[in-house]
């Protein structure tokens, strides 16, 4: 079946199976910041956003997402142009073998979104589903609120 | 799932019906979908999507409150007349069931109509009084403790409703677990009404098996009337483990549950009165 998907802004047309699941369809076309792990909804390793809120791209089936729009971390921001989660991410440590960070900068820009002065426990709360075997997530609560403190500088301005 | 050969987004309630009746047991609903993707089941091979039917909805009326069986818990835990029912313990449990990317995709007809062992929110919603409104070709609303117990296959569950009048009582629920992610030994769940000094109603809900969701009336009547005291709890701590049905299984012994049973009256008396004992 062919299904229709905004990726990072872009219409993209693909060819399915009506069984795939969003990750395995993301990665195949080349969309490879966007990580498998455990492949059970469990690490938040494949989180996307899909129509702006964060979802593991493992469990949602490909055709469900049919006609919605979905972000990766690159949608987000590269290298060329990072965004301000991504730069406290590096600044602030919380991100050291780099598996878990596209998910766990989704998740927190998903919250960011939302609610742009997040408590440490919202944003804990936020992130409960990205696992992080490197940093032992402090860091990466620190990155949040610094981000958080940046984009609310920046709006003001 | 074997081979699934086709995806079906149906466009409404008779549209899904049809296509189901249509296809027999080969075909299945995808609602939450989540665990449908877990547990492939060989036999399916049709897929019928329903959240184009228009059931992610949350509506307030005199009656109660009716959510549409393709909400997410997450939009659960973020509606403001939900927050406000009974005490917010629903709305409280629906934003730290899980984790976060799967409380926006789980929802709560899909933990309905698979009731699963981990699935939290059953115990809870029974508690609550929940009905459900079905829909066979036609719609009919029946209690949720009786669905779970006697569910059909085919029946699409288009919403759940939380009776009005629970808007003074406090909604409890308390899962134990190995650990935070791990499925439960025991389930617990209360609904208590009182004046301040009597309790004037009370729903006492269990799961001594997982997935085995009952409500206890016989035990709730024992709390009805009584006051908020430390004697009536323990009373009802006492006789509770001999009549809460409890399994055995790998994750733990009726004997260990019926320890649990206790301890989760010792909690309730603690939720209500605010005192540990």
């Amino acid at each position: 079946m062919t299904i229709s998907i905004a990726v990072n802004t872009v219409e993209r047309s693909f060819d399915v199976q009506p069984d795939e699941v969003l990750l395995d369809v993301l990665r195949r076309e080349g969309y490879l910041e966007v990580k498998g792990s455990c492949h059970a909804g469990d690490c938040g390793a494949c989180t996307v956003l899909l129509d702006g809120r964060p979802v593991a791209s493992c469990l949602t089936l490909v055709a469900k997402v049919d006609g919605h729009a979905v972000t990766t971390v690159r949608g987000i921001g590269d290298q060329a142009h990072p965004h301000v989660l991504q730069e406290a991410f590096v600044k602030n440590g919380a991100t050291q073998c780099g598996y878990c960070a596209p998910g766990a900068i989704t998740s927190a820009k998903a919250l960011l979104d939302e609610n742009p002065d997040p408590t440490e426990e919202e944003i804990r709360l936020a992130m409960d589903s990205n696992y992080c075997r490197c940093t032992g997530y402090e860091q990466q609560v620190e990155a949040v609120l610094d981000a958080a403190a940046q984009l609310r500088k920046e709006h003001k301005k | 799932m074997g081979r699934i050969t086709e995806y079906y987004h149906a466009t409404s309630l008779e549209d899904a019906f049809a296509k189901a009746k249509q296809l027999g047991p080969v075909a299945a609903y995808v609602g939450g979908g989540v665990e449908l993707v877990l547990r492939r089941n060989p036999e399916i091979t049709v897929l019928i999507d329903l959240s184009r039917c228009g059931l992610d909805y949350i509506t307030a009326a005199r009656e109660g409150i009716e959510i549409g069986s393709q909400t997410t818990l997450t939009t659960i835990s973020r509606s403001a007349d939900i927050r406000q029912y009974a005490g917010g313990s629903l709305s409280w449990w629906a934003g730290h069931i899980a984790h976060n990317n799967l409380r926006d995709m789980i929802t709560v007809g899909g933990v309905i109509g698979r009731n699963q062992p981990w699935n939290d929110v059953v115990p809870h919603l029974v508690a609550l009084g929940a009905q459900v409104r079905l829909f066979d070709g036609a719609e009919r609303i029946t209690p949720l403790a009786g669905y779970i117990e006697a569910k059909q296959p085919g029946i699409i569950i288009k919403g759940v409703l939380l009776p009005a009048g629970n808007a003074g009582s406090n909604g409890f629920l308390w899962r134990f677990t190995r650990t935070l992610q791990d499925i439960s030994t025991l389930h617990f769940s209360a609904l208590v009404s009182s004046d301040g000094k009597l309790m004037t109603a009370a729903n006492l809900v269990f799961a001594g098996r997982p997935g085995h969701t009952a409500l206890y009336p016989g035990l709730s009547e024992e709390l009805v009337g009584k006051s908020l005291s430390h004697e009536t709890f323990a009373r009802v701590a006492e006789m509770a483990p001999d009549l809460v049905e409890v399994g055995t299984d790998l994750r733990a012994t009726g004997e260990f549950r019926r320890e649990l049973v206790r301890a989760a009256i010792v909690n309730l008396e603690e939720h209500m009165t605010g005192v540990a004992q």
